[in-house]
Protein backbone atom coordinates (compact mmCIF):
# COMPACT_ATOMS: atom_id res chain seq x y z
CA UNK A 1 0.00 0.00 0.00
CA UNK A 2 1.17 3.29 -0.49
CA UNK A 3 0.76 6.47 1.66
CA UNK A 4 -1.43 8.62 0.51
CA UNK A 5 -1.19 12.48 2.39
CA UNK A 6 -4.35 13.75 2.88
CA UNK A 7 -3.50 17.62 2.13
CA UNK A 8 -2.78 18.20 -1.32
CA UNK A 9 0.84 17.92 -2.39
CA UNK A 10 2.71 21.06 -3.37
CA UNK A 11 5.75 19.91 -4.72
CA UNK A 12 5.87 18.45 -8.24
CA UNK A 13 7.87 16.00 -10.26
CA UNK A 14 10.02 14.88 -7.15
CA UNK A 15 11.22 11.04 -6.95
CA UNK A 16 9.28 9.61 -3.67
CA UNK A 17 11.56 9.74 -0.81
CA UNK A 18 11.81 6.60 1.50
CA UNK A 19 9.39 6.27 4.15
CA UNK A 20 10.08 8.34 7.33
CA UNK A 21 11.94 5.86 10.00
CA UNK A 22 8.67 6.17 12.15
CA UNK A 23 6.12 4.93 9.49
CA UNK A 24 8.38 1.95 8.88
CA UNK A 25 8.90 1.00 12.35
CA UNK A 26 4.28 1.66 12.56
CA UNK A 27 3.81 -1.14 9.56
CA UNK A 28 5.69 -3.41 11.44
CA UNK A 29 3.77 -6.65 12.35
CA UNK A 30 4.97 -6.85 16.27
CA UNK A 31 3.63 -3.26 16.32
CA UNK A 32 0.74 -3.43 14.55
CA UNK A 33 -0.04 -6.37 17.14
CA UNK A 34 1.01 -4.65 20.20
CA UNK A 35 0.83 -1.28 19.39
CA UNK A 36 -2.56 -0.29 20.52
CA UNK A 37 -1.99 -1.49 23.85
CA UNK A 38 0.62 0.96 24.11
CA UNK A 39 -2.01 3.35 25.26
CA UNK A 40 -4.52 1.22 27.11
CA UNK A 41 -1.75 0.08 29.29
CA UNK A 42 -0.14 3.55 30.23
CA UNK A 43 -3.96 4.41 31.25
CA UNK A 44 -4.18 1.56 33.22
CA UNK A 45 -0.80 1.90 35.13
CA UNK A 46 -1.39 5.80 35.05
CA UNK A 47 -5.19 5.27 37.31
CA UNK A 48 -3.69 2.93 39.38
CA UNK A 49 0.06 5.20 40.11
CA UNK A 50 -2.73 7.88 41.15
CA UNK A 51 -4.64 5.94 43.28
CA UNK A 52 -8.33 6.94 42.22
CA UNK A 53 -9.37 3.65 43.37
CA UNK A 54 -8.22 1.67 46.95
CA UNK A 55 -5.38 -0.70 46.24
CA UNK A 56 -7.92 -3.82 47.45
CA UNK A 57 -10.14 -2.71 44.55
CA UNK A 58 -7.56 -1.85 41.52
CA UNK A 59 -4.41 -3.05 40.49
CA UNK A 60 -1.73 -1.59 38.29
CA UNK A 61 0.20 -3.76 35.52
CA UNK A 62 2.95 -4.49 37.70
CA UNK A 63 1.46 -6.04 40.53
CA UNK A 64 -0.67 -8.16 37.57
CA UNK A 65 2.59 -8.91 35.95
CA UNK A 66 4.27 -9.90 39.44
CA UNK A 67 0.77 -12.69 39.65
CA UNK A 68 1.52 -13.83 36.92
CA UNK A 69 5.18 -15.12 37.47
CA UNK A 70 3.71 -16.43 40.83
CA UNK A 71 1.31 -18.68 38.81
CA UNK A 72 3.46 -19.78 36.17
CA UNK A 73 5.92 -20.46 38.46
CA UNK A 74 3.49 -22.57 40.42
CA UNK A 75 1.99 -24.25 37.85
CA UNK A 76 -1.68 -23.32 38.66
CA UNK A 77 -2.18 -21.09 35.70
CA UNK A 78 -0.53 -23.61 32.75
CA UNK A 79 -2.70 -26.18 34.53
CA UNK A 80 -6.41 -23.92 34.31
CA UNK A 81 -5.12 -22.78 31.07
CA UNK A 82 -4.99 -25.92 29.69
CA UNK A 83 -8.02 -27.19 31.43
CA UNK A 84 -10.41 -24.46 30.12
CA UNK A 85 -8.65 -24.83 26.31
CA UNK A 86 -9.13 -28.59 26.49
CA UNK A 87 -12.89 -28.05 27.09
CA UNK A 88 -12.83 -24.86 24.61
CA UNK A 89 -11.55 -28.05 21.95
CA UNK A 90 -14.07 -29.98 22.83
CA UNK A 91 -16.71 -27.73 22.75
CA UNK A 92 -15.93 -26.33 18.84
CA UNK A 93 -15.36 -29.69 18.27
CA UNK A 94 -18.85 -30.97 18.57
CA UNK A 95 -20.36 -28.21 18.09
CA UNK A 96 -18.42 -27.54 14.08
CA UNK A 97 -19.28 -31.71 13.95
CA UNK A 98 -22.82 -31.20 14.36
CA UNK A 99 -23.50 -27.25 13.49
CA UNK A 100 -21.82 -27.47 10.01
CA UNK A 101 -24.01 -30.61 8.63
CA UNK A 102 -26.81 -29.55 10.56
CA UNK A 103 -26.74 -25.95 8.74
CA UNK A 104 -26.00 -27.28 5.69
CA UNK A 105 -29.16 -29.87 5.92
CA UNK A 106 -31.33 -27.37 7.09
CA UNK A 107 -30.01 -24.91 4.39
CA UNK A 108 -30.11 -27.49 1.52
CA UNK A 109 -33.20 -29.39 2.34
CA UNK A 110 -36.47 -26.44 2.16
CA UNK A 111 -39.07 -29.08 4.02
CA UNK A 112 -36.42 -29.72 6.84
CA UNK A 113 -36.16 -25.99 7.22
CA UNK A 114 -39.60 -25.16 7.20
CA UNK A 115 -39.98 -27.88 10.00
CA UNK A 116 -36.84 -26.69 11.65
CA UNK A 117 -36.76 -22.66 11.75
CA UNK A 118 -39.11 -22.36 14.28
CA UNK A 119 -37.01 -24.69 16.28
CA UNK A 120 -34.42 -23.62 15.89
CA UNK A 121 -35.62 -19.47 16.60
CA UNK A 122 -36.94 -21.02 19.61
CA UNK A 123 -33.92 -22.19 20.67
CA UNK A 124 -31.48 -19.84 19.96
CA UNK A 125 -33.55 -17.50 22.32
CA UNK A 126 -32.70 -19.47 24.99
CA UNK A 127 -29.01 -18.04 26.55
CA UNK A 128 -26.51 -20.46 26.85
CA UNK A 129 -26.13 -19.69 30.32
CA UNK A 130 -29.59 -20.69 31.19
CA UNK A 131 -28.95 -24.13 29.90
CA UNK A 132 -26.78 -24.37 33.47
CA UNK A 133 -29.02 -25.02 35.90
CA UNK A 134 -30.71 -28.31 34.35
CA UNK A 135 -27.39 -29.20 33.13
CA UNK A 136 -26.00 -29.37 36.44
CA UNK A 137 -28.43 -31.60 37.25
CA UNK A 138 -28.68 -34.11 34.99
CA UNK A 139 -24.73 -34.07 34.17
CA UNK A 140 -23.36 -33.27 37.73
CA UNK A 141 -20.42 -30.59 37.79
CA UNK A 142 -18.53 -32.34 35.04
CA UNK A 143 -16.59 -31.43 31.69
CA UNK A 144 -20.28 -32.95 29.90
CA UNK A 145 -21.92 -29.64 31.21
CA UNK A 146 -19.14 -27.14 30.40
CA UNK A 147 -19.03 -29.22 26.58
CA UNK A 148 -22.83 -28.69 26.52
CA UNK A 149 -23.46 -25.43 27.07
CA UNK A 150 -20.52 -24.16 24.70
CA UNK A 151 -21.99 -27.04 21.76
CA UNK A 152 -25.47 -24.87 21.94
CA UNK A 153 -23.62 -21.97 22.09
CA UNK A 154 -21.95 -22.18 18.89
CA UNK A 155 -24.30 -24.63 16.81
CA UNK A 156 -26.88 -21.82 16.70
CA UNK A 157 -25.14 -19.31 14.83
CA UNK A 158 -23.32 -21.60 13.27
CA UNK A 159 -26.32 -22.67 11.35
CA UNK A 160 -27.99 -19.71 10.52
CA UNK A 161 -24.78 -18.75 8.94
CA UNK A 162 -24.89 -21.34 7.62
CA UNK A 163 -28.19 -21.13 6.04
CA UNK A 164 -26.96 -17.39 4.94
CA UNK A 165 -24.16 -18.18 3.03
CA UNK A 166 -26.24 -20.77 1.06
CA UNK A 167 -28.69 -18.25 0.14
CA UNK A 168 -25.81 -15.94 -0.81
CA UNK A 169 -24.43 -18.46 -2.96
CA UNK A 170 -24.81 -16.42 -6.79
CA UNK A 171 -27.54 -18.37 -8.90
CA UNK A 172 -24.77 -18.17 -11.87
CA UNK A 173 -22.29 -20.10 -9.94
CA UNK A 174 -24.42 -23.05 -9.41
CA UNK A 175 -25.90 -22.72 -13.35
CA UNK A 176 -22.57 -22.69 -14.60
CA UNK A 177 -21.34 -25.75 -12.80
CA UNK A 178 -24.86 -27.52 -14.13
CA UNK A 179 -24.46 -26.91 -17.80
CA UNK A 180 -20.44 -28.21 -16.95
CA UNK A 181 -21.99 -31.67 -16.33
CA UNK A 182 -22.25 -31.30 -12.71
CA UNK A 183 -24.90 -33.76 -10.59
CA UNK A 184 -26.72 -31.76 -7.52
CA UNK A 185 -24.26 -33.79 -5.31
CA UNK A 186 -21.07 -31.94 -6.94
CA UNK A 187 -22.74 -29.05 -7.13
CA UNK A 188 -23.53 -28.96 -3.46
CA UNK A 189 -19.52 -30.28 -2.65
CA UNK A 190 -17.71 -28.14 -5.59
CA UNK A 191 -20.43 -24.67 -5.51
CA UNK A 192 -22.14 -24.87 -2.57
CA UNK A 193 -20.50 -25.57 0.05
CA UNK A 194 -16.91 -23.31 -0.67
CA UNK A 195 -19.39 -20.93 -1.72
CA UNK A 196 -20.83 -20.35 0.95
CA UNK A 197 -17.98 -19.94 2.66
CA UNK A 198 -17.54 -16.40 3.55
CA UNK A 199 -20.92 -16.27 5.85
CA UNK A 200 -19.72 -19.94 7.18
CA UNK A 201 -16.58 -18.74 8.28
CA UNK A 202 -18.11 -15.26 10.03
CA UNK A 203 -20.46 -17.94 11.71
CA UNK A 204 -17.11 -20.20 12.82
CA UNK A 205 -16.30 -16.62 14.33
CA UNK A 206 -18.94 -15.68 16.11
CA UNK A 207 -19.78 -18.89 17.19
CA UNK A 208 -16.12 -19.17 18.72
CA UNK A 209 -16.19 -15.84 20.54
CA UNK A 210 -19.64 -16.83 22.46
CA UNK A 211 -18.33 -20.29 23.22
CA UNK A 212 -15.28 -18.54 24.20
CA UNK A 213 -17.61 -16.07 26.77
CA UNK A 214 -20.05 -19.22 27.67
CA UNK A 215 -16.68 -21.25 28.84
CA UNK A 216 -15.45 -18.82 31.36
CA UNK A 217 -19.49 -18.11 32.67
CA UNK A 218 -19.58 -21.92 32.44
CA UNK A 219 -16.00 -21.80 34.78
CA UNK A 220 -17.28 -19.77 37.20
CA UNK A 221 -20.55 -21.62 37.93
CA UNK A 222 -19.58 -25.06 37.40
CA UNK A 223 -16.26 -24.65 38.05
CA UNK A 224 -13.58 -26.95 39.65
CA UNK A 225 -10.68 -25.50 37.70
CA UNK A 226 -9.92 -23.59 34.71
CA UNK A 227 -9.61 -19.82 34.16
CA UNK A 228 -12.56 -18.70 34.51
CA UNK A 229 -12.99 -20.46 37.78
CA UNK A 230 -9.30 -19.27 39.41
CA UNK A 231 -11.04 -15.43 39.23
CA UNK A 232 -13.72 -16.56 40.71
CA UNK A 233 -11.76 -17.97 43.55
CA UNK A 234 -9.23 -15.07 43.61
CA UNK A 235 -12.39 -12.82 44.49
CA UNK A 236 -13.70 -15.40 47.45
CA UNK A 237 -10.13 -14.96 49.02
CA UNK A 238 -9.86 -11.07 47.94
CA UNK A 239 -6.60 -11.75 45.41
CA UNK A 240 -7.84 -8.72 42.71
CA UNK A 241 -4.29 -8.65 41.06
CA UNK A 242 -5.39 -12.44 40.32
CA UNK A 243 -9.00 -11.07 38.62
CA UNK A 244 -7.13 -8.81 37.23
CA UNK A 245 -4.26 -11.09 35.36
CA UNK A 246 -7.33 -13.53 34.55
CA UNK A 247 -9.38 -10.87 32.88
CA UNK A 248 -5.97 -10.03 30.75
CA UNK A 249 -5.24 -13.72 29.91
CA UNK A 250 -9.13 -13.98 28.25
CA UNK A 251 -8.66 -11.23 26.07
CA UNK A 252 -4.69 -12.30 25.37
CA UNK A 253 -5.79 -15.81 24.43
CA UNK A 254 -8.53 -14.72 22.25
CA UNK A 255 -6.05 -12.61 20.09
CA UNK A 256 -3.84 -15.22 20.14
CA UNK A 257 -6.78 -17.86 18.48
CA UNK A 258 -7.84 -15.29 16.42
CA UNK A 259 -4.18 -14.50 15.15
CA UNK A 260 -2.83 -18.18 14.83
CA UNK A 261 -6.30 -20.00 13.66
CA UNK A 262 -9.07 -18.07 12.45
CA UNK A 263 -7.14 -14.91 10.69
CA UNK A 264 -4.94 -17.28 8.69
CA UNK A 265 -7.51 -19.80 7.89
CA UNK A 266 -9.57 -17.29 6.28
CA UNK A 267 -6.41 -15.73 4.51
CA UNK A 268 -5.95 -18.77 2.98
CA UNK A 269 -9.68 -19.21 1.75
CA UNK A 270 -11.82 -16.68 1.15
CA UNK A 271 -9.65 -13.67 1.55
CA UNK A 272 -7.17 -15.48 -1.30
CA UNK A 273 -9.86 -16.06 -3.37
CA UNK A 274 -11.16 -12.57 -3.67
CA UNK A 275 -14.87 -13.01 -1.64
CA UNK A 276 -14.48 -10.36 1.30
CA UNK A 277 -12.28 -7.20 1.16
CA UNK A 278 -9.59 -7.67 3.56
CA UNK A 279 -9.57 -6.32 6.96
CA UNK A 280 -5.65 -4.80 6.68
CA UNK A 281 -4.51 -3.91 3.31
CA UNK A 282 -1.07 -5.15 2.97
CA UNK A 283 1.74 -2.40 3.31
CA UNK B 1 -26.15 -30.42 -39.70
CA UNK B 2 -28.66 -28.82 -37.30
CA UNK B 3 -27.02 -28.50 -33.81
CA UNK B 4 -30.01 -26.34 -32.44
CA UNK B 5 -33.53 -26.19 -33.40
CA UNK B 6 -35.46 -23.52 -31.93
CA UNK B 7 -39.72 -24.09 -33.07
CA UNK B 8 -42.58 -22.47 -31.93
CA UNK B 9 -40.90 -21.40 -28.91
CA UNK B 10 -43.19 -19.25 -26.31
CA UNK B 11 -42.90 -18.50 -23.19
CA UNK B 12 -45.35 -16.64 -20.36
CA UNK B 13 -44.01 -15.67 -16.73
CA UNK B 14 -46.51 -15.72 -13.62
CA UNK B 15 -46.00 -12.25 -11.90
CA UNK B 16 -45.10 -12.83 -8.72
CA UNK B 17 -47.36 -10.64 -6.99
CA UNK B 18 -50.22 -9.88 -9.11
CA UNK B 19 -50.48 -13.44 -10.71
CA UNK B 20 -50.80 -11.60 -13.83
CA UNK B 21 -49.26 -13.63 -16.74
CA UNK B 22 -46.70 -11.63 -18.64
CA UNK B 23 -46.06 -13.08 -22.14
CA UNK B 24 -42.07 -13.08 -22.64
CA UNK B 25 -41.90 -14.97 -25.69
CA UNK B 26 -44.62 -15.00 -28.08
CA UNK B 27 -43.15 -17.29 -31.33
CA UNK B 28 -39.83 -17.64 -32.35
CA UNK B 29 -38.41 -20.36 -34.61
CA UNK B 30 -35.02 -20.57 -35.76
CA UNK B 31 -31.84 -23.05 -35.99
CA UNK B 32 -28.33 -22.77 -35.83
CA UNK B 33 -25.84 -25.27 -37.81
CA UNK B 34 -22.90 -26.99 -36.70
CA UNK B 35 -19.93 -24.71 -36.80
CA UNK B 36 -22.12 -21.73 -37.04
CA UNK B 37 -21.88 -18.43 -35.36
CA UNK B 38 -25.72 -17.06 -34.84
CA UNK B 39 -26.50 -13.92 -32.79
CA UNK B 40 -29.90 -13.01 -31.02
CA UNK B 41 -30.17 -9.46 -31.16
CA UNK B 42 -32.84 -7.54 -30.00
CA UNK B 43 -33.84 -4.78 -27.67
CA UNK B 44 -33.47 -4.96 -23.76
CA UNK B 45 -35.67 -6.80 -22.24
CA UNK B 46 -36.94 -8.42 -25.14
CA UNK B 47 -36.55 -11.80 -24.05
CA UNK B 48 -33.00 -12.59 -25.38
CA UNK B 49 -32.18 -13.70 -22.10
CA UNK B 50 -35.09 -15.92 -22.08
CA UNK B 51 -34.39 -17.54 -25.00
CA UNK B 52 -31.21 -18.29 -23.93
CA UNK B 53 -31.89 -19.50 -20.47
CA UNK B 54 -34.46 -21.99 -21.80
CA UNK B 55 -32.03 -23.45 -24.57
CA UNK B 56 -29.78 -23.66 -20.98
CA UNK B 57 -32.18 -25.52 -19.38
CA UNK B 58 -31.71 -23.36 -16.97
CA UNK B 59 -36.05 -22.08 -17.07
CA UNK B 60 -38.77 -24.16 -18.61
CA UNK B 61 -40.88 -23.40 -21.66
CA UNK B 62 -44.14 -22.61 -22.40
CA UNK B 63 -44.65 -24.47 -25.95
CA UNK B 64 -43.38 -25.56 -28.64
CA UNK B 65 -39.87 -27.55 -28.97
CA UNK B 66 -36.04 -26.72 -28.47
CA UNK B 67 -33.71 -29.63 -29.63
CA UNK B 68 -29.77 -29.59 -29.26
CA UNK B 69 -28.28 -32.50 -31.10
CA UNK B 70 -31.50 -34.51 -31.91
CA UNK B 71 -32.60 -34.45 -28.57
CA UNK B 72 -35.31 -32.46 -26.79
CA UNK B 73 -33.52 -30.16 -24.03
CA UNK B 74 -34.38 -31.10 -20.11
CA UNK B 75 -32.45 -29.17 -17.45
CA UNK B 76 -28.89 -28.11 -17.94
CA UNK B 77 -26.43 -30.17 -19.52
CA UNK B 78 -22.79 -29.98 -20.75
CA UNK B 79 -23.52 -30.06 -24.14
CA UNK B 80 -24.97 -26.64 -23.35
CA UNK B 81 -21.56 -24.61 -22.52
CA UNK B 82 -22.85 -20.84 -21.04
CA UNK B 83 -20.66 -18.16 -21.26
CA UNK B 84 -22.43 -15.69 -18.73
CA UNK B 85 -22.16 -11.83 -18.39
CA UNK B 86 -20.91 -12.02 -14.72
CA UNK B 87 -18.54 -14.55 -16.42
CA UNK B 88 -19.90 -16.80 -12.99
CA UNK B 89 -16.51 -17.79 -12.74
CA UNK B 90 -15.70 -20.23 -9.50
CA UNK B 91 -13.59 -17.63 -7.31
CA UNK B 92 -11.93 -20.59 -5.17
CA UNK B 93 -10.35 -21.75 -8.14
CA UNK B 94 -7.84 -20.89 -10.26
CA UNK B 95 -8.13 -20.42 -13.75
CA UNK B 96 -6.74 -24.19 -14.20
CA UNK B 97 -9.18 -25.03 -11.94
CA UNK B 98 -11.75 -23.66 -13.44
CA UNK B 99 -11.21 -24.64 -17.24
CA UNK B 100 -10.86 -28.14 -16.28
CA UNK B 101 -14.08 -28.43 -14.00
CA UNK B 102 -16.12 -29.96 -16.92
CA UNK B 103 -13.63 -32.35 -17.46
CA UNK B 104 -13.38 -34.05 -13.93
CA UNK B 105 -17.27 -33.73 -13.47
CA UNK B 106 -17.23 -35.76 -16.54
CA UNK B 107 -14.78 -38.17 -15.90
CA UNK B 108 -12.25 -37.32 -17.70
CA UNK B 109 -9.11 -39.02 -16.47
CA UNK B 110 -6.63 -36.68 -15.27
CA UNK B 111 -3.74 -36.76 -17.79
CA UNK B 112 -6.37 -35.87 -20.77
CA UNK B 113 -7.20 -32.94 -18.23
CA UNK B 114 -4.35 -31.25 -18.07
CA UNK B 115 -3.49 -31.65 -21.49
CA UNK B 116 -6.90 -30.03 -22.57
CA UNK B 117 -6.74 -27.32 -19.96
CA UNK B 118 -3.25 -26.22 -21.06
CA UNK B 119 -4.39 -26.18 -24.77
CA UNK B 120 -8.08 -24.30 -24.00
CA UNK B 121 -5.71 -21.61 -21.83
CA UNK B 122 -3.16 -20.70 -24.48
CA UNK B 123 -6.12 -20.61 -27.43
CA UNK B 124 -8.01 -17.79 -24.91
CA UNK B 125 -4.54 -16.43 -24.38
CA UNK B 126 -4.51 -17.39 -20.37
CA UNK B 127 -1.38 -19.61 -20.94
CA UNK B 128 1.18 -18.85 -18.02
CA UNK B 129 -1.99 -17.91 -15.69
CA UNK B 130 -2.82 -20.54 -14.79
CA UNK B 131 -2.65 -20.28 -11.25
CA UNK B 132 -3.98 -17.42 -10.79
CA UNK B 133 -7.37 -16.82 -9.41
CA UNK B 134 -10.82 -15.03 -11.24
CA UNK B 135 -10.89 -12.06 -9.04
CA UNK B 136 -6.59 -11.53 -10.05
CA UNK B 137 -7.65 -10.94 -13.85
CA UNK B 138 -8.96 -8.44 -15.61
CA UNK B 139 -12.38 -8.19 -16.98
CA UNK B 140 -11.38 -9.46 -20.23
CA UNK B 141 -9.35 -12.12 -19.18
CA UNK B 142 -11.75 -13.39 -17.12
CA UNK B 143 -14.68 -13.76 -19.89
CA UNK B 144 -11.72 -15.56 -21.89
CA UNK B 145 -11.61 -17.72 -19.39
CA UNK B 146 -15.37 -18.15 -18.81
CA UNK B 147 -15.19 -18.77 -23.04
CA UNK B 148 -12.04 -21.86 -22.41
CA UNK B 149 -13.91 -23.36 -19.58
CA UNK B 150 -16.52 -23.99 -22.12
CA UNK B 151 -15.15 -25.09 -24.94
CA UNK B 152 -12.79 -27.20 -23.10
CA UNK B 153 -15.86 -29.24 -22.01
CA UNK B 154 -16.38 -29.60 -26.22
CA UNK B 155 -20.08 -28.95 -26.02
CA UNK B 156 -22.46 -29.32 -28.62
CA UNK B 157 -23.31 -25.38 -28.52
CA UNK B 158 -21.74 -22.64 -26.73
CA UNK B 159 -24.29 -20.07 -25.36
CA UNK B 160 -22.80 -16.72 -24.84
CA UNK B 161 -25.26 -14.07 -23.24
CA UNK B 162 -24.05 -10.47 -23.53
CA UNK B 163 -20.31 -11.54 -22.30
CA UNK B 164 -18.79 -8.12 -23.23
CA UNK B 165 -21.67 -5.81 -22.26
CA UNK B 166 -19.79 -4.88 -18.71
CA UNK B 167 -16.75 -4.37 -20.52
CA UNK B 168 -15.47 -0.90 -21.52
CA UNK B 169 -15.30 -0.52 -26.02
CA UNK B 170 -11.57 -0.26 -25.86
CA UNK B 171 -11.30 -4.23 -24.61
CA UNK B 172 -14.66 -5.00 -26.23
CA UNK B 173 -13.03 -4.91 -29.77
CA UNK B 174 -10.11 -7.08 -28.45
CA UNK B 175 -12.59 -9.14 -27.10
CA UNK B 176 -14.65 -9.49 -30.10
CA UNK B 177 -11.74 -10.02 -32.28
CA UNK B 178 -10.47 -12.49 -30.06
CA UNK B 179 -14.13 -14.65 -29.99
CA UNK B 180 -14.03 -14.41 -34.14
CA UNK B 181 -9.81 -15.74 -33.88
CA UNK B 182 -11.00 -18.42 -31.57
CA UNK B 183 -14.47 -19.36 -33.60
CA UNK B 184 -12.19 -19.52 -36.84
CA UNK B 185 -9.70 -21.91 -35.75
CA UNK B 186 -12.11 -24.17 -34.01
CA UNK B 187 -15.28 -23.80 -35.72
CA UNK B 188 -17.42 -24.34 -32.32
CA UNK B 189 -21.33 -23.75 -32.66
CA UNK B 190 -22.03 -20.67 -31.53
CA UNK B 191 -25.39 -18.86 -29.77
CA UNK B 192 -24.78 -15.23 -29.14
CA UNK B 193 -26.70 -13.29 -27.12
CA UNK B 194 -26.24 -9.07 -27.74
CA UNK B 195 -27.94 -6.02 -28.05
CA UNK B 196 -25.22 -4.53 -29.88
CA UNK B 197 -25.97 -4.33 -33.71
CA UNK B 198 -21.71 -4.05 -35.01
CA UNK B 199 -20.84 -6.47 -32.41
CA UNK B 200 -23.71 -9.15 -33.72
CA UNK B 201 -22.65 -8.28 -37.52
CA UNK B 202 -18.56 -8.16 -37.19
CA UNK B 203 -19.37 -11.73 -34.88
CA UNK B 204 -22.02 -13.81 -36.80
CA UNK B 205 -22.44 -16.15 -39.83
CA UNK B 206 -26.43 -15.06 -39.50
CA UNK B 207 -27.87 -12.48 -37.03
CA UNK B 208 -31.76 -13.34 -35.47
CA UNK B 209 -33.62 -9.83 -35.22
CA UNK B 210 -36.28 -10.07 -32.83
CA UNK B 211 -39.06 -7.92 -31.92
CA UNK B 212 -40.10 -6.07 -28.66
CA UNK B 213 -41.69 -7.77 -26.35
CA UNK B 214 -43.19 -10.03 -26.36
CA UNK B 215 -40.89 -11.25 -28.87
CA UNK B 216 -41.06 -12.67 -31.93
CA UNK B 217 -38.89 -13.47 -34.98
CA UNK B 218 -38.54 -9.80 -37.22
CA UNK B 219 -35.98 -11.47 -39.92
CA UNK B 220 -32.79 -13.43 -39.98
CA UNK B 221 -30.09 -11.55 -41.55
CA UNK B 222 -27.39 -13.68 -43.10
CA UNK B 223 -23.86 -11.83 -43.08
CA UNK B 224 -22.17 -11.49 -46.42
CA UNK B 225 -18.33 -11.50 -44.68
CA UNK B 226 -15.38 -13.28 -45.59
CA UNK B 227 -13.35 -14.86 -42.71
CA UNK B 228 -11.27 -14.29 -41.13
CA UNK B 229 -12.50 -11.00 -40.03
CA UNK B 230 -10.56 -7.87 -38.42
CA UNK B 231 -12.36 -4.89 -37.15
CA UNK B 232 -10.14 -2.14 -39.09
CA UNK B 233 -11.23 -4.32 -42.50
CA UNK B 234 -14.74 -4.92 -41.61
CA UNK B 235 -15.21 -1.33 -40.61
CA UNK B 236 -13.80 -0.51 -44.10
CA UNK B 237 -16.22 -2.74 -46.14
CA UNK B 238 -19.13 -1.40 -47.90
CA UNK B 239 -21.04 -4.57 -47.22
CA UNK B 240 -20.59 -4.32 -43.31
CA UNK B 241 -22.27 -1.02 -43.07
CA UNK B 242 -25.26 -2.35 -45.31
CA UNK B 243 -25.62 -5.55 -43.16
CA UNK B 244 -25.48 -3.19 -39.80
CA UNK B 245 -28.11 -0.59 -41.68
CA UNK B 246 -30.43 -3.38 -42.44
CA UNK B 247 -30.20 -4.84 -39.09
CA UNK B 248 -30.86 -1.36 -37.35
CA UNK B 249 -33.99 -0.69 -39.79
CA UNK B 250 -35.30 -4.10 -38.44
CA UNK B 251 -35.37 -3.07 -35.06
CA UNK B 252 -36.97 0.19 -35.81
CA UNK B 253 -39.93 -1.62 -37.43
CA UNK B 254 -40.41 -1.60 -33.38
CA UNK B 255 -40.90 2.21 -33.48
CA UNK B 256 -44.61 1.61 -34.69
CA UNK B 257 -45.59 -1.00 -32.22
CA UNK B 258 -43.55 -0.52 -28.76
CA UNK B 259 -40.77 1.70 -28.80
CA UNK B 260 -38.46 0.35 -27.07
CA UNK B 261 -35.69 1.56 -29.17
CA UNK B 262 -34.01 3.89 -26.67
CA UNK B 263 -31.96 0.46 -25.49
CA UNK B 264 -30.20 -0.24 -28.73
CA UNK B 265 -27.11 1.56 -29.80
N1 LIG C 1 -38.24 -14.79 -13.84
C1 LIG C 1 -39.04 -13.87 -14.44
N2 LIG C 1 -40.28 -13.62 -13.95
C2 LIG C 1 -41.08 -12.71 -14.54
N3 LIG C 1 -40.76 -12.01 -15.63
C3 LIG C 1 -39.54 -12.21 -16.17
C4 LIG C 1 -38.62 -13.14 -15.60
N4 LIG C 1 -37.49 -13.14 -16.35
C5 LIG C 1 -37.70 -12.24 -17.32
N5 LIG C 1 -38.93 -11.68 -17.23
C6 LIG C 1 -39.49 -10.67 -18.14
O1 LIG C 1 -39.40 -11.15 -19.46
C7 LIG C 1 -38.97 -10.13 -20.33
C8 LIG C 1 -37.72 -10.56 -21.07
O2 LIG C 1 -36.62 -10.57 -20.19
P1 LIG C 1 -35.16 -11.00 -20.67
O3 LIG C 1 -35.23 -12.33 -21.31
O4 LIG C 1 -34.25 -10.86 -19.52
O5 LIG C 1 -34.85 -9.87 -21.76
P2 LIG C 1 -33.46 -9.45 -22.42
O6 LIG C 1 -32.42 -10.46 -22.09
O7 LIG C 1 -33.75 -9.38 -23.89
O8 LIG C 1 -33.11 -8.10 -21.90
C9 LIG C 1 -38.75 -8.89 -19.49
O9 LIG C 1 -39.84 -8.04 -19.67
C10 LIG C 1 -38.67 -9.39 -18.08
O10 LIG C 1 -39.26 -8.47 -17.21
MG1 LIG D 1 -30.53 -10.19 -21.08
Amino acid sequence: MTTVSAKPVRTTARPPRPAPLWRRLVRTGTFRTLGPFVPVIALWWLVAALEVFPESFFVGPPEVVDKLGELLEKGILPGYLSDSLTRLGYGVGFGLLIGLPLGYAVAMLPRLRRFCWPILLFFQAIADIAWLPIVIVWFGFSLTSVTFVLVYTIVFPLMLSVVAGVEQVPRELIRAARSLGAGRWRVFLEVIVPGALPSVAGGIRTGLGYGWRALVAAEIIVGTSGVGFMMFDARRVGDISQVFLGMAVLGALWYALDALILAPFERATVERWGMVRRLEADG
Amino acid sequence: MTALEISGLRKTYTDDYSGEEVTAIDEVSFGVEKGEFVSVLGPSGCGKTTVLNIVAGFVDLSGGTVVVDGRPVAGPGPDRGVVFQSHALFPWKTAYGNVVFGLRMRGVPRTERDERAREYLDLVGLGGFEHRYPHELSGGMQQRLGVARVLANEPAVMLMDEPFASIDAQTRRKLQEDLTRIFESRRPTVFFVTHDVDEAVFLSDRVVVLSGRPSRVRDIVEVPLSRPRRWDEALALPAFRATANRVNELLAGDEDDAGHLDAVS
